[in-house]
């Protein structure tokens, strides 16, 4: 088990290696530069432009620009934003928390929801509790995520005003009531992403117990004469969930990632959101470091499934 | 080996991501250019916001996204405004203003606020937005742009025009109670002169105050042309006087010596002084900030102009796409620059009011006519460009019906630009000056006249020569009306038997539009930008011989003349300088390098209990007076 840990991490690096270098190419062949949006300010003539993007050392091939970079890098140094004039670290800290609160939310809805649902339709399909389900579900997987999270947006927010209708938490609170303010603007959001996102995990989870009630060694349960609700709760439950427990481990990558449509939509200052908006303004240092960012979650996102896996799934241990 | 595989689709999903936006695909990019568009309306249009605190832009223009925030589908006949049906002030009798009112103000925008918030430092104009409630220039100006005696210093001038002397008003006291001193003003540009100095405000104006550039050097401890007299009084000293200096050629903006001084220079930007708990001398004081979000603000019972009229003020970011809901419904009170496409839609609303006032900007289709030369720092004009004869110029300005396009397009809220000098700047705009207006035959006759005749028969003019006349025009993408306008100026000119294509076959995405647009890219004939002009009117920056922003590389040595005499001593006298100016707009007309097409409209809306407010320069309404006359929002 560690040995394959680490095997995968180490495979970590040249990938990240290999990642960063194209994220570089890329970023060179934007067009425009962070100074482009300053020919935006009467204010700052072109020599100035040209300044800045000395000092910024944009002048310099990307081979050198690609090396300064990694030099800082390794010491824990991923540069400076020049449209937030913060570290980029500082920066991405601070939204990468509104994100976590965000994902983790989602997360408990979707399972708040998907298991019961594709427990419920699974058990008794073919009923009108399981029609309604999976008509749900194709609903779901037909509304676009960026069109229902508007269409809540309006119903909830605006016309019947329950919730907040953008930002992250309201201005000029301290302690429990700058939590509640924080859940409360976070639930509608939450939402919105839980009901089109769990819709994967309901049809998974309902095909994987009407496969699993129909195995043998169910028929064998039964015929020992286990109790029915015992059946599903203790056999057919369990066996369902490896499917589910597998991709677990890449939901912590969207934690962190963000969603790009909710965040715009509910003006939520996040992941999402600030990977978009430095690609907009080719602020380089912000856009680099997401993408590393994200692309180590991705990999460390896969290693986790694989353990959870390994948990869930005695086999695959001893293979 | 199969789980390297994946590991390795997933990077190349992150990376595949990338491209795309690196690419500019329309597919993948739409909505997001969208945004960027409405951004960077956004930025240019909160230029005013700052000019209402006197920011000190000036000279230079600044390149507008061609944002067209108009829905295409919202394009009714009936449905058009005018800019004469809003006033440009709100007020109400103080009788009626709440003592205690609290109001809250829309930031409109897609992405949270940059949060460097200081005017010495601040680069994105949400942050100016904010900024104008917590602090001020010392110097405030009329609707002629010239600093006026009313702001928190007057001034004099020597004779010379060349020193300055302010006197800062006994009452201006930072939000600590400390004095705002001559000292802070100093350090201001001490600060900004500092080559370690992180911010975007070291330019032309600071370097003409002597002294500045030695001390940039560091071949000075102190800027010899700046003199603090006592505690309230400064001296300045520039080195070449000309009229635009009292059009924004001054850095009014102290900064708070007490607090910054023992700070590292290039530190003060990212400083919790700046970003987290901000100083100024404003009406409001900030009590708490929501990074990126949103700013709660309480009355700065010390202010030197009387007590604000609000108790509270909560400024928060309110996306583009919600913020005429929010409005209608009450949660902001107040929207500066509201989104122009949703105007009309929204103006039925019966709690809502609306101001507006012309913009200081203009749309125009830009003839490419020479290259800039990098080594000489000038632009060079080529006399076989295929844009060269002006009579082509002129014909194809004659061939576009503006005011249409702002009708049907823009809901009226932009019109027919004439001149190069727009309404905005009402003592130097010549409206007596028609532009070349829609005029189809005339535009015919200059061509034929001009020798542009259709040889071959196939319906497209040639050149005088004889040959193929394809003329390759560049516009920007974003909004939905980008491309419909596009087309129907293409449609326009082949009425008059010009054969324009697009470039590439299709609209080009901001950042690549004005890479090929600023490299005399040899394939553009002509395109479509758009500028805001400073609130000085000295045409240099955009139109003259070494500015690197005069994109259609026009040069004249008319041009040359009377842009130097618009800045001559003379020129002093403001009844010369517009003399000057009108003849400077009437020579553009005539040579057309660039052809105005639509001047816009910019709107503020209001809740109904929002009074005592304006929008645009030298109204005398000041933002302490802004208050409510209800409780609560109004809602229908």
């Amino acid at each position: 088990m560690w040995k394959f840990i680490v095997r995968r991490i180490i495979i970590m690096f040249p990938q990240l290696v290999l990642l960063s270098m194209i994220v570089f190419i890329l970023a060179q062949l934007m067009p425009g530069d962070v100074t482009s949006s300053l020919a935006m300010d009467p204010n700052v003539s072109p020599e100035q432009q040209e300044q800045i993007r000395e000092d910024l050392g944009l002048n310099e091939p990307w081979h050198t620009q690609y090396l300064n970079w990694v030099g800082s890098v390794v010491q824990g140094d991923f540069g400076h934003s020049f449209t937030h004039s913060v570290p980029v670290s500082d920066l991405i800290w601070h939204r990468m928390v509104n994100s976590i609160w965000l994902g983790v939310a989602a997360l408990i809805f979707v399972y708040m929801l998907a298991l019961p649902l594709g427990l419920i339709s699974g058990r008794w399909n073919d009923t009108i509790a399981d029609r309604l389900i999976t008509g749900y579900t194709y609903i779901g997987f037909a509304a676009p995520l960026f069109i229902f999270a508007l269409v809540m947006l309006f119903i909830f927010g605006f016309q019947l005003g329950w919730f907040p209708t953008g930002g992250s938490v309201d201005p000029g609170l301290t302690g429990w009531d700058f939590f509640t303010s924080k859940v409360y603007h976070l639930l509608l959001p939450a939402l919105s992403l839980a009901l089109i996102g769990t819709v994967t995990t309901v049809q998974y989870l309902r095909s994987e117990v009407i496969e699993t009630k129909q195995k043998e060694f169910i028929s064998t349960a039964r015929a020992k004469g286990v109790p029915e609700p015992k059946v599903y709760t203790n056999h057919i439950f369990r066996n369902s969930l490896l499917p589910i427990a597998a991709v677990f481990g890449y939901e912590v990558t969207t934690l962190i990632g963000g969603s790009i449509f909710v965040e715009q939509i509910f003006s939520y200052p996040g992941m999402g959101q600030l990977f978009l908006e430095s690609i907009q303004v080719r602020d380089f240092p912000v856009v680099t470091a997401i993408v590393m960012l994200f692309g180590v979650a991705a990999i460390l996102g896969a290693l986790l499934s694989d353990i959870i896996m390994s948990i869930v799934d005695p086999r695959i241990r001893i293979k | 080996m199969k789980k390297f595989v994946r590991q390795t689709a997933v990077t190349a999903g992150v990376v595949s991501m990338l491209t795309l936006a690196a690419c500019g695909d329309e597919a993948t990019e739409t909505e997001e250019s969208d945004d960027s568009g409405e951004d960077t309306a956004e930025e240019t249009e909160d230029d005013d916001d700052e000019e209402d605190d006197g920011d000190d832009d000036d000279e230079e223009g600044t390149e507008v996204d061609e944002d067209e925030e108009v829905d295409v589908d919202d394009v009714d006949e009936d449905e058009v405004v005018s800019l004469d049906d809003f006033d440009q002030v709100r007020e109400a009798d103080e009788s009626e203003v709440l003592e205690d009112g609290s109001l809250t103000a829309a930031i409109v925008s897609d992405s949270p606020f940059e949060g460097t918030l200081n005017w010495n430092f601040y680069h994105g104009t949400h942050d100016a937005q904010i900024l104008s409630w917590f602090d001020e220039a010392l110097l405030s100006w009329g609707d002629d742009f010239v600093y006026n005696q009313e702001g928190a210093a007057t001034y004099e001038v020597s004779d010379d025009n060349l020193t300055y002397t302010f006197e800062i008003h006994e009452d201006v006291n930072w939000h600590d109670g400390e004095p705002v001193t001559a000292e802070d003003w100093e350090f201001a540009y001490e600060v900004i002169a500092d080559p370690e100095y992180t911010g975007v405000r070291f330019g032309e104006d600071i370097m003409n105050v002597e002294g500045v550039m030695e001390y940039h050097e560091g071949e000075a401890d102190e800027i010899s042309g700046i003199e603090v007299i006592d505690d309230k009084t400064l001296e300045i000293t520039f080195i070449e006087a000309n009229p635009s200096i009292v059009t924004g050629g001054i850095w009014s903006y102290p900064l708070a010596k007490h607090i910054f001084e023992d700070m590292p220079v290039d530190e003060i930007e990212s400083s919790s002084e700046v970003r987290e708990e901000p100083i100024g001398f404003g009406p409001y004081v900030v009590e708490d900030i929501v990074p990126g979000e949103s700013i709660q603000m309480s009355r700065n019972e010390d202010y030197w102009r009387g007590t604000p009229a609000l108790e509270e003020a909560t400024l928060q970011v309110v996306g583009p796409n919600v913020v005429a809901n929010s409005l209608e419904s009450g949660d902001v009170d107040y929207v500066e620059s509201f989104p122009a496409d949703q105007v009309v839609d929204t103006m039925d609303a019966e709690n809502l009011e609306f101001l507006g006032v012309t913009d200081r900007a203009y749309t125009y289709i830009g003839f490419k006519l020479g290259e800039w030369d990098a080594e000489a720092g000038e632009n060079v004009m080529n006399e076989d460009a295929k844009m060269a004869d002006p009579a082509l110029r002129q014909a194809m300005g004659k061939a576009l019906d503006d005011e249409a396009v702002g009708e049907n397009f823009y809901d009226g809220l932009r019109w027919d630009g004439t001149t190069l000098i727009p309404p905005s700047h009402p003592e130097f705009h010549n409206d007596e000056i028609e532009g070349h207006g829609y005029d189809p035959e005339e535009a015919n006759a200059l061509l034929d006249e001009a020798g542009y005749e259709d040889v071959t028969g196939d319906g497209f003019r040639e050149d005088p020569d004889g040959d193929e006349l394809v003329i390759t025009f560049a516009s920007m993408e974003g909004g939905d009306t980008a491309e419909p306008i596009a087309q129907y100026y293409m449609q326009a000119w082949e009425e008059v038997g010009l054969n324009v294509e697009l470039l590439d076959g299709r609209l080009h995405e901001f950042n690549a539009f004005y890479d090929m647009v600023e490299e005399d890219d040899e394939d553009i004939d002509i395109y479509q930008g758009a500028w805001t002009v400073g609130i000085d009117v000295d045409p240099d920056s955009l139109y003259g011989r070494t500015s690197p922003a005069n994109y259609s590389r026009y040069v004249s040595e008319e041009n040359d003349e009377l842009i130097e005499r618009g800045l001559s001593d003379e020129a002093f006298d403001v009844e010369y300088r517009e003399e000057v100016y009108n003849e400077w707009q009437e020579y553009m007309v005539e040579q057309t390098p660039v052809y105005p097409t639509v001047y816009r409209a910019d709107i503020d809306a209001m809740n109904e209990r929002v009074v005592n407010t304006a929008i645009g320069d030298g109204t005398g309404v000041y933002r302490y007076e802004i208050g409510v006359t209800e409780e609560e929002p109004v809602t229908n």
